[in-house]
């Protein structure tokens, strides 16, 4: 039997640990040159800060996750530096490449999709300019090479990795200038008996935002951001809060709203999915080991539906034990039991997160006309909202929204958003980008 | 008012609407399935070219010409029409040999518009063009347009016109009434018509079928693959006189390559894939032909379904079992190019029962005849 996973983040590790565990040689496919994650991620070779500094509380359980990664390696058969950017469930093949380009076809018998997640963007005016990121990248460049975006930055977004980055650059004695939080007091309130399901989570919150008052950081709540300002580069951020508008001069902007599931694979696999009201995504369908409807394809992490990545070792254990079980293998029902109650548990926590933050569907849905939605092609929220596109994909055939580079994977929610305002209909009525290969740019010689 | 039904919301069953409702005296209905442009029309390679027909289909292809290139005063839009040539390459000497036989057998018909260049001149046009070329053959007022914006013209223009454009509806089947007019069965009812057209590309044949005429397509889904945008470095469209390939760059630096690489298609599911090797293969001619691509990153690829005839020229004419219904579909990989031409001559026989415009040759009844004898 031929078992496939597909990334090597909490979600692959744990997969690929208990498949070893019960006497398989997986085939581990790792687009990243190593383990770990974006949430563990690695320096570069060379590159030396201590564990603590990079990866703070977490700092025991990256410690472990990248133990497990170099022991795990001799076991399989490892591929870092791979992109799979194809995958037919008939014949159950992968289509990758690898480090110098060269192409490949995996075939599979039971493959792991642990494709992780990437930043969920908020398109406005200027967020092209040379010095606006991602949320998360701005957490990669200061995890991998202790870099900041520059020396005067501005966060913008909600959640925990709001907070979490801008405790982590003050530490790294870069504090940002300015946090714009989305969410307003009243709404986190009101999700608060459903974060304390996790006490401790809710409390480390709490405590990075106190930490960061005493610094004197700037945090604004119910605060979002409106254009970026500058020539050629960032030299100021416009924003608005409950008192108004405001510019704030600044060389440096991250932006992101939560985290979005790199489900691509999952859509060429024909796996069915359906609209989350609460993430305000289209998530593949799965049951709660993993598995889905398509036969052979199992999911588990945040690249199936944002959990962050304590439930992405446990979906990645539980999809490992399902691939087991479904090859006719010995499973202990108490540890499945036992993982079930652990996610119900993560579920409701998770839950309360999302209401507390929340994507900001209504200012993305009337982003300004000029706005560069789709920066791929360079089509402004106005190219869109002037067809008569009753759903995405006519949209995209329209105007070429989603067809570049990045194949929809950024502009899409953002897009669907302002389409669905523009229809005066239900966000699920747009519908999504139809998937296509190869899901991310691929070397054509 | 006559009542004319097109079923097929394609770009043949869009022109053929809209010159009938410019005729007067119709009341012209279009039945699609899904929506305007949804298959080939609107995802093609958008070749406008008369290069390398089948000499069956010149004529009609030489009256598209013309009507691309006065596309704004027909449905107010050039379709992003760019005439800078479509050329096909001779990569060796059989290649020159095969196409100077060709451009001889066009010119005995009195068609000059086929052009036999030299090493020189490909390499003046093609300055990215690989060493080993030795010659070619060009058209050069043919070029490439964009399928979804002439779908979209073709649609507008047709909506002016009067034509009624229904979409979501399916049609199941064709019928008469005793009194000779003809009926067509929906998924919302049936509609009665005095003349019916089958635009409906690759479920056309199973319409045919369904009356008892037997017209043997398949399905057709050929590939092609997008590179990420490129610095321009070639304006023509290109292919090989030996080798599978059409090549262009699109006017925003994106390089699109097909060439009738077929993929897997689901007529039932009404969706087609790619098939991986064959694509392979595509992206190795290509790179051979343009070093230049070799590095370049494939970011997307797609396909479309349509039909092919046998002899892969499209059928055009009057059913043999149910007068008033006209056939035109089956253009097996090349109609976009003729979509202009050949809706004038099927809405003019759909009218006056014949039509001066040069598609004898394609009239269905050459099937009927190889199935009798």
């Amino acid at each position: 039997m031929s078992v496939v996973v597909v990334g090597a983040g909490p979600a692959g590790v744990r997969a690929v640990e208990r498949l070893v565990e019960a006497g398989i040689r997986p085939i581990w496919i790792e687009e990243s040159p190593d383990g770990g994650g974006r949430v563990f991620q690695k320096p570069p070779p060379g590159f030396s800060r201590d564990a603590k500094a990079l990866y703070g509380a977490d700092a025991s359980r990256a410690a472990a996750i990248h133990a497990t990664v170099a022991r795990l390696r001799a076991q399989v058969d490892w591929r870092p530096g791979t992109l799979v950017w194809n995958l037919r469930p008939g014949p159950r093949l992968l289509n990758t490449q690898g480090p110098d380009g060269t192409k490949a076809e995996v075939a599979y018998d039971r493959v792991i999709l642990c494709t992780g997640a990437m930043d969920r963007a908020l398109p406005i005016p200027g967020w092209t300019k040379p010095g606006v990121t991602g949320l998360g990248a701005a957490q990669i460049a200061l995890k991998a090479q202790g870099l900041a975006i520059g020396r005067q930055v501005a966060l913008c977004g909600t959640g925990p990795l709001l907070l979490l980055l801008a405790w982590q650059l003050t530490k790294a004695g870069a504090p940002p200038a300015l946090v714009l939080e989305s969410a307003g007091w009243a709404r986190t309130l009101r999700a608060a008996p459903g974060l304390a399901w996790n006490p401790v989570g809710a409390l480390r919150g709490l405590a990075w935002r106190a930490a960061l008052r005493r610094r004197g950081v700037r945090i604004r709540t119910g605060a979002l951001p409106l254009r970026v300002e500058g020539t050629d580069k960032v030299e100021a951020l416009v924003w608005r809060d409950a008192r108004g508008e405001h510019r704030t001069e600044v060389d440096g902007v991250a932006i992101g709203y939560g985290l979005k599931p790199e489900t691509q694979l999952a859509d060429l696999a024909g796996v069915p999915f359906s609209f989350d009201g609460l993430q305000r995504l289209w998530l593949p369908e799965r049951d709660r080991a993993g598995r889905t409807a398509v036969p052979g394809v199992y999911l588990a992490g945040d690249g199936a539906s944002i959990g962050g990545s304590v439930v992405a070792e446990l979906a990645g254990t539980r999809a490992a034990l399902a691939v087991i079980e479904d090859a006719g293998g010995h499973v202990d029902p108490l540890e499945t039991d036992m993982i079930h109650r652990r996610l119900w548990l993560e579920a409701r926590f998770r839950a309360a997160l999302e209401r507390a933050f929340p994507y900001p569907a209504e200012h993305a849905a009337a982003m300004p006309d000029e706005t560069l939605l789709c920066r791929c092609e360079a089509i402004t929220a106005g190219e869109l909202r002037g067809t008569d596109a009753p759903e995405v994909n006519r949209g995209k055939a329209f105007t070429r929204i989603g067809m570049g580079r990045c194949q929809g994977r950024v502009c899409g929610p953002a897009g669907a958003e302002v389409l669905a305002a523009a229809r005066g209909c239900d966000i699920r009525d747009v519908g999504r980008l139809r998937g296509q290969m190869p899901v991310k740019p691929v070397v054509m010689a | 008012m006559k009542q004319a039904l097109i079923i097929g919301g394609g770009l043949h069953g869009l022109s053929t609407a809209l010159h009938l409702a410019r005729r007067g005296g119709w009341r012209v209905r279009v039945l699609e399935r899904r929506h305007v442009g949804r298959h080939s029309s609107g995802v093609n390679a958008g070749g406008v070219r008369r290069l390398g027909r089948d000499l069956r289909e010149v004529g009609l292809s030489v009256i598209a010409a013309e009507m691309w290139d006065n596309l704004p005063r027909i449905v107010g839009d050039d379709g992003g029409f760019r005439p800078f040539g479509q050329i096909k390459l001779a990569e060796s000497d059989a290649d020159i040999a095969k196409l100077e036989a060709r451009q001889a057998a066009t010119h005995a018909r009195g068609w000059t518009h086929e052009e036999m260049i030299d090493r020189d001149e490909v390499l003046r046009l093609l300055p990215a063009v690989s060493g080993h070329v030795r010659g070619a053959m060009i058209v050069r007022g043919d070029g490439s347009a964009n399928p979804m914006r002439t779908v979209m013209a073709f649609r507008r223009a047709a909506q002016e016109a009067g034509v009624e454009i229904i979409e979501g509806i399916a049609v199941n089947g064709i019928g008469t009434t005793g009194s000779g007019t003809l009926v067509v069965e929906t998924d919302r009812g049936p509609m009665q018509a005095d003349r019916v057209a089958n635009c409906a590309g690759a479920w056309a044949s199973g319409l045919a079928a369904g009356i008892g005429e037997h017209i043997p397509t398949n399905a057709k889904a050929s590939m092609m693959i997008v590179t990420e945008r490129l610095p321009f470095f070639c304006l023509p469209t290109v292919g090989s006189a030996a080798r599978a390939l059409s090549f262009k760059q699109s006017e925003v630096g994106t390089v699109v390559i097909g060439g009738g690489h077929q993929g897997a298609n689901d007529i039932a599911t009404e969706t087609s894939s790619q098939n991986l090797m064959n694509l392979a293969k595509a992206a190795r001619i290509a790179a051979e032909i343009f070093p230049i691509v070799a590095g370049a990153r494939i970011i997307r690829s797609w396909t479309g379904i349509e039909a092919r005839t046998p002899d892969e020229v499209p059928v055009i004419g009057e059913s043999g079992v149910m007068p008033g219904l006209f056939h035109s579909f089956g253009y097996s990989g090349h109609g976009f190019q003729l979509c202009p031409a050949a809706g004038a001559a099927v809405a003019e026989l759909m009218a006056q029962g014949s039509t001066n415009m040069p598609v004898a040759e394609l009239s269905p009844a050459r099937f009927q005849q190889k199935a009798a004898a």
